[in-house]
């Protein structure tokens, strides 16, 4: 441990991690297993796991880390691991409960646990497909089992009424059938996050295109790529112009969104990938001029994006949206009787078979074109 | 990808599976199934089974009751090449394997743009905002207390056959057509629940929202939604699956697929639409020319021919034979499917079963005496507003191949003298 302790990468988290220490592995795997979702988005655990966006983390506990061969950590994790860093559960909790400020420079985008239980939970799962890690002790305590089979939901199918009597139940006065209570300020603040290409919507806050660069680096490169080309299958951001009429065409913001107020909602309301929700006002307004910047809309890097000059900005391709007119198609349009009878004169042939290009899930052979999305 | 081997295997052994069962000698006939004969008597009859003499299971084996483990290869797939990740992926329905227009909870294709939200119904609130007399919060106990109605109605992906616009390419309609389901919701009129909150006279759209990750949002003009869309609680009669938004989603009958936002828990009321990441970088249908239509709501005519199919191929010889399969329109009920066996060069108009209901699946047959000859199978649905289904090139020529979504052209299956079949493309 002394030798971990050397790397100096514990700061202020240790205090949290030791406490969990002694009892991370009697906690509950099965409550882990929940909150594995959280990691599930870049780690592959149990049989066959494969290394993702990061690595596959079968035998984790124990294991040096940037110990998985194959994997192309960052450089702070090898020089971690070379320092002699071993994932044990104090570790662990160390380095989940603030990535970034347990490990300056790792490249996991991942914010951290910040309950004490998830953090426990989750390494008690992980110790659960690692060899030599003591098992969890899985055995429910006696109160709690007893607790559960008085539950209405457990074994009697009869739910329970309300405490009070029904004559004496308030009815709220608005609307037709009186349903509902009336929604907060506060909780409609919470919830109502979404933009339009007019700015109705934009909180006050501004990033400009270095800020973003750096935040992209963290947090979306991993996925995205650093210039938004895209990893593997993820989502290439940037590039693409005059490709629209291609054969294979490449649709990103700089070629083919009509608006600039989608990047910044969505990308407030989705990403990063799997952490949802935890970049702040500016890291977005940020993070959008830094899409900008990569699409080639903007290019300075000091360019600062705001709620101020938002609206001043154009993507290249808004003029190239047209109404649905997919009745006016003449197939449509004619409403004609279709033929019945000899309607093509030569019998049919042939022309292309899926079979040729047999991308089907039970084929031996690669993958194929085409996209859902 | 570890899924995807997984997925591989699972399919692998189905289609041995599919192979002992069909052919041993190649192609997909059974031998002997045609003699009118028995040669000598058949075991199963003239020996008494375990079955008939020992006693099977009691009542409570299985207190939620599930297929027979015959049927374990009757299973949604997915197509792991598709997407980079399962949290944000799709998996198909096998329509070859079901019949009727009803689509079982279980097998109801899946796509998710962040994995499925796991939420217990006590901790869910659905809110209603924007330009509205009283902004609402729901529980769901305050929503099953609206009055309810039950419809029918199919649910389609608008990318559904998105990956057939250059040519023929998977191999089953399960996965060329199977993002389509068809389920009876139960649940609550949209209109009830905006009423209560009192749309103000400017407000001209709605947007509703999800609880997932994704908080998947869609913008939805204010007349739809005051006209046939429901919040629905119930499919089939039984609480949502949690991949189909439990404990509540929005029904959208004969419209995108996307815009039934499931985990629905907010609907915000706005004079003007969103254009969210959902109707701008997706879901908008780009042309040939470089232009891209958006706002491209309605499931067109559609039909597709479900057995015999690649994955159902014939395997009792000639003779009797039923071809059967699903028709659908976003723009109300099917008033005829035609079908031809040889390439669309003569038709004939197949006889409809069961349900005839508006924006619903429609169950077709046409029942022949197959000859053992090749034959082009093709399925042309015609909705009551006279919208024919087109053919593959007829929207290629209108709209080029790189549209994506809305591929509701026509589906050739080869068959072949052995009873096996092939999705092809013909002159
Ligand atoms: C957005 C992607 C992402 C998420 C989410 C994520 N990780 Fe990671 N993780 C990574 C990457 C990338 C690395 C490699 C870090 C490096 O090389 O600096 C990593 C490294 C690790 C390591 C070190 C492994 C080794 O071999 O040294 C552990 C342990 C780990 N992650 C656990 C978790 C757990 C547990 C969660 C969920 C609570 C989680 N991660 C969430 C991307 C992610
Ligand atoms: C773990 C991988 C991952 C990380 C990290 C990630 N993304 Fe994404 N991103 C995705 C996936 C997957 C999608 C598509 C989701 C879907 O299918 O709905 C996406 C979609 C997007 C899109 C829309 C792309 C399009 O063409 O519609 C933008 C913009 C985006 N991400 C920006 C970001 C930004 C900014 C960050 C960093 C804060 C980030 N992403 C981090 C995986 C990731």
């Amino acid at each position: 441990m002394l030798k971990s302790l050397k790397v100096g990468l514990f700061a202020g988290a240790l205090a949290t991690a030791t406490s969990l220490a002694g009892n991370a592995l009697a906690q509950d795997a099965a409550a882990g297993e929940k909150v594995f979702k959280k990691c599930a988005a870049c780690h592959a655990v149990g049989e066959g796991a494969k290394n993702k966006v990061g690595p596959q983390l079968n035998n984790v506990i124990g294991r040096t880390a940037g110990g998985v061969e194959g994997y192309k950590y960052s450089k702070p994790m090898i020089e971690a691991g070379g320092g002699g860093l071993i994932w044990e559960a104090e570790t662990l909790a160390g380095y989940l409960a603030n990535p970034r400020k347990f490990m300056k420079g790792t490249k996991m985008s991942f914010a951290g646990l910040k309950k004490e239980d998830d953090l426990a939970n989750v390494i008690a799962y992980l110790a659960t497909f690692s060899e030599g890690a003591e098992p969890a002790a899985e055995e429910p305590k006696a109160e709690e089992t007893e607790q559960k089979s008085e539950t209405p939901s457990g074994n009697s199918s009869v739910a329970a009424a309300p405490a009070t009597l029904a004559k004496d139940a308030e009815v709220p006065s608005h609307g037709i059938f009186h349903l509902g209570r009336v929604a907060l300020e506060e909780e409609i603040t919470a919830w109502d996050i979404d933009v339009r290409p007019d700015g109705a919507g934009l909180p006050k806050g501004k990033g400009t295109v270095a800020q973003g660069d750096e935040i992209f680096a963290e947090q979306c490169a991993v996925c995205h790529g650093d210039f938004g080309e895209g990893k593997d299958r993820w989502p290439v951001l940037a590039g693409g112009q005059d490709t629209l009429t291609k054969e294979r065409p490449e649709k990103t913001v700089g070629s083919y969104w009509p608006y600039l107020s989608t990047v910044y909602d969505y990308v407030r309301r989705t990403m990063p990938f799997g952490n949802a929700r935890s970049l702040s006002d500016d890291e977005v307004y940020a993070l959008t001029a830094y899409i900008l910047y990569l699409n080639d809309v903007v290019t300075d890097e000091e360019f600062e994006l705001s709620d101020s000059n938002f609206n001043e900005v154009r993507l290249p391709n808004e003029a190239n949206f047209i109404v649905d007119n997919r009745t006016e198609e003449t197939h449509y349009a004619d409403k004609k009787e279709p033929c019945m009878k000899d309607c093509i004169a030569e019998p049919a042939k042939v022309t292309m078979r899926a079979a040729v290009l047999d991308v089907t899930p039970d084929s031996e052979e690669g993958e194929g074109g085409g996209s859902i999305e | 990808m570890s899924d995807k081997t997984t997925q591989k295997d699972s399919v692998n052994l189905s289609r041995r599976s599919l192979l002992t069962k069909g052919a041993a000698a190649g192609g997909a006939l059974v031998a002997g199934a045609v003699s009118a004969r028995a040669a000598s008597p058949d075991p199963l009859i003239t020996e008494i089974q375990d079955w008939n003499r020992y006693l099977g299971d009691g009542v409570d084996a299985k207190p939620y009751g599930v297929p027979s483990q015959f049927e374990s290869n009757v299973v949604r797939r997915d197509v792991a090449w598709l997407t980079a990740d399962p949290k944000s992926s799709v998996n198909f329905t096998p329509l070859h394997e079901l019949d009727g227009i009803i689509t079982p909870n279980g097998l109801c294709f899946e796509r998710h743009h962040g994995g499925i939200a796991e939420i217990n119904p006590a901790d869910h609130r659905l809110m209603i905002n924007g330009l509205v007399d009283t902004p609402l919060v729901f529980t769901l106990e305050d929503l099953k207390r609206f009055p309810r109605e039950n419809r029918v109605y199919f649910l389609e992906c608008a990318a559904n056959s998105g990956m057939e616009w250059r040519g023929a390419q998977l191999n089953g309609c399960q996965f060329t057509h199977g993002m389509v389901h068809n389920v009876m919701y139960t649940g609550v009129p949209l209109k009830h629940i905006l009423n209560e909150a009192g749309v103000k006279p400017e407000g001209k759209w709605i947007l509703p929202e999800g609880a997932d990750a994704a908080a998947m949002t869609r913008s939805i003009p204010l007349e739809k939604a005051m006209d046939d869309c429901m919040i629905a609680f119930k499919m089939n009669g039984e609480a949502l699956r949690p991949e189909q938004g439990y404990p509540v989603r929005l029904v959208v009958p004969g419209w995108e697929g996307n815009m039934w936002i499931k985990w629905l828990r907010r609907i915000e009321i706005g004079d003007e639409p969103w254009h969210q990441r959902e109707e701008t970088s997706k879901y908008t249908d780009l042309l040939a020319d470089g232009t891209a239509r958006r706002f491209t709501w309605e499931m067109d005519v559609k039909s597709v021919i479900t057995n015999p199919s690649p994955q159902a191929p014939i395997t009792h010889g000639r003779g009797a034979t039923v071809l059967t399969g699903l028709a659908w329109s976003g723009f109300g009920k099917i008033a005829r499917v035609d079908v031809s066996i040889d390439g669309g060069r003569n038709w004939e108009t197949a006889r409809i079963d069961g349900p005839s209901l508006s924006k619903s699946v429609h169950r077709f047959y046409y029942d022949f005496d197959w000859d053992g000859s090749e034959l082009f199978l093709q399925s042309r649905a015609i909705d009551e507003m006279g919208n024919v289904q087109p053919t593959k090139n007829e929207l290629r020529a209108a709209r080029g191949v790189n549209s994506i979504y809305h591929n509701n052209s026509i589906q050739t299956w080869q068959i072949k003298p052995d009873g096996s079949a092939e999705n092809v493309e013909i002159s």
